[in-house]
């Protein structure tokens, strides 16, 4: 090894930290949300989370034009076993593990920046609503994870709608924005999705039948829930000059971001005094920095939209807007792919499917490819993915 | 559907307890004085192990509030309110607002501790106090 001076070492240790460009999205695919929808509904169960994880990766394989064996790496989502669907799959990856949507973006990037693989899979299955699954009661979805989602149900507090819900209304009375500047969000994602044969809820809806709605976590409608749906989404991620060669339009990964708040979380302090800002500040500094653009730059905003307030919140945490001004900027300047901010650009998960943030990842290459019909935004060039779940801000550029 | 539980950790046990007894406790830790809330081995703050119970002052102020419209559990039937209230001594506690409500936004209201049965077990509420200057004459 050549030895190195402090200077060259801290000089070759900043190049080494930044992920921008370093790979690319080469391949994506998703299962069949709307016929799936309609089986599941009439009482079938077309498939498990292994099965659906399964189509999806053999779509986003035939979309990158690989063969399973050039897969070296393989990242599976929070609901099925790495093992196992490495043996379906029939993968021996050099590099592996398990990881949310946003992370397993963050995580193959990560591991081809460091030579540990070079062609990665993300995979997920999800069979959610034909199993039943629960984010409120008795034992909910993710309650292991986050103590907050079962700490207050003694009370009868619970569900991560409850939790939004409690942050909402404080964030109404200091901000000032009301229940109807929150349905701009379900309006305009409506709209994105009347435009989206994959959506499952194409049909639109104007404010008045957002705010006529019932509710189901006052201040929050039921407009304001995400689509509880089976379905799976795959991604292959390349290294860069592999991506290159693999396909004429790679989707590079610009930059990444993450910043948690974890202090006081189960009492909602990050929730209830910082509206998860400092998080999403820190995240979109590290995120534009690292790709050397910023706010004025994206074309499009994804956000991750378990419930509609993660949108205004992302808008003032990111930079779109002043603090306290997302009431106005989304009544005023507008979020929808006829007016402002085109963000959730195919229905999300309030109306596409709730496919736990990796629908978003695949609609953002697809609108960086000028695949998406009807829908797509024109000379989209950046793509800003932002979630806030649990304020674990986290963030994805997504260029050309 | 079924009943709601408390999460009962070897440090929520005590409080638990504790309001059994009609005065919530919580631990205080030794070295920094902080309140933990949720009960903790460990103080956030400080990280110090040591601790010792103390009751609170049982007074606080509404920071927000919830009606659930749904149901999820068979003890608790909707509408019902949950309010996250922050209690003198730092902590927020979430609970449920008792008797009269507010007028408009809850936001600010202050409140006192009391106790009620509820599925079977002591659980704490908490009521307007008489001088808040937005309590409701009645609900
Ligand atoms: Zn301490």
């Amino acid at each position: 090894m050549r030895p190195t001076s402090a200077n060259d070492q801290s000089g070759a240790e900043m190049r080494d930290r930044n992920l921008a460009k370093v790979a690319a999205v080469v391949g994506v695919g998703h299962t069949d949300w709307t016929a799936d929808h309609g089986r599941v509904r009439a009482g079938e169960k077309p498939h498990d989370s292994y099965g659906y994880a399964a189509i999806a990766f053999t779509r986003a394989l035939e979309d990158a034009g690989l063969h399973r064996d050039q897969v070296d790496g393989l990242i599976v989502g929070p609901t099925t076993a790495y093992e196992r669907v490495g043996e379906l799959l029939g993968i021996d990856a050099r590099w592996g593990g398990q990881a949310d949507a946003m992370l397993a973006v963050i995580q193959a990037c990560m591991a081809i920046k460091a030579g540990l693989a070079e062609v990665v899979a993300l995979v997920y299955g999800n069979d959610q609503r034909s199993a039943s699954a629960r984010y409120g009661g008795a034992d909910p979805v993710g309650g292991g994870a986050f103590l907050s989602y079962v700490y207050h149900a003694p009370w009868g507090f619970t569900s991560q709608g409850a939790l939004y819900a409690m942050m909402f209304r404080r964030y109404m009375a200091v901000t000032g924005i009301t229940e109807a500047d929150l349905g701009q969000v379900a309006v305009a994602q409506r709209l994105a999705a009347s435009r989206n044969p994959n959506a499952i809820m194409q049909k639109r809806i104007t404010l008045d039948e957002y705010l006529s709605s019932a509710y189901v976590c006052e201040p929050l409608h039921l407009f304001d829930y995400c689509l509880i749906n089976d379905g799976g989404v795959a991604l292959i991620i390349a290294e860069s000059s592999r991506a290159r060669r693999i396909r004429l339009d790679p989707v590079y990964i610009h930059g990444v971001g993450r910043s948690d708040l974890n202090h006081g979380a189960t009492s909602l302090e990050p929730r209830l005094f910082d509206f998860y800002r400092p998080a999403q500040a820190q995240s979109a500094e590290q995120v534009f920095n690292m790709a050397g653009v910023g706010p004025a730059d994206m074309d499009v905003l994804q956000v991750y939209d378990s419930f509609s307030c993660h949108i205004p919140l992302a808008l003032e945490g990111y930079g779109y807007c002043k603090i306290g001004d997302a009431g106005r900027f989304m009544r005023e300047d507008g979020i929808s792919l006829d007016k402002g901010l085109p963000i959730n650009t195919s229905g999300g998960h309030l109306s596409e499917s709730y496919m736990q943030g990796w629908n978003h990842q695949i609609e953002s290459v697809r609108q960086l490819r000028r695949e998406c019909g009807e829908r797509q935004v024109a000379n989209c060039r950046y793509v800003h993915y932002s979630s806030d779940v649990a304020g674990k801000a986290v963030s994805i550029i997504y260029g050309r | 559907m079924a009943n709601s539980k408390p999460v009962m950790s070897m440090y929520d046990a005590p409080m638990w307890e504790s309001i059994g007894r009609h005065r919530l406790e919580l631990q205080t830790c030794s070295r920094c004085a902080r309140f933990r809330y949720p009960p903790a081995p460990i103080c956030a703050n400080c990280l110090s192990l040591d601790y010792r119970w103390h009751p609170i002052a049982g007074r606080g102020t509404i920071l927000s509030w919830v009606i659930f419209h749904r149901q999820y559990f068979d003890d608790h039937v909707p509408p019902y309110n949950v309010v996250a209230v922050q209690i003198e001594e730092g902590p927020i506690i979430l609970s449920n607002l008792v008797g009269p409500v507010p007028e408009g936004s809850w936001i600010g209201a202050e409140v006192e501790f009391c106790y009620g049965e509820h599925a079977g077990r002591m659980q704490h509420q908490v009521r307007l106090r008489e001088h808040s200057s937005i309590a409701a004459e009645s609900a």
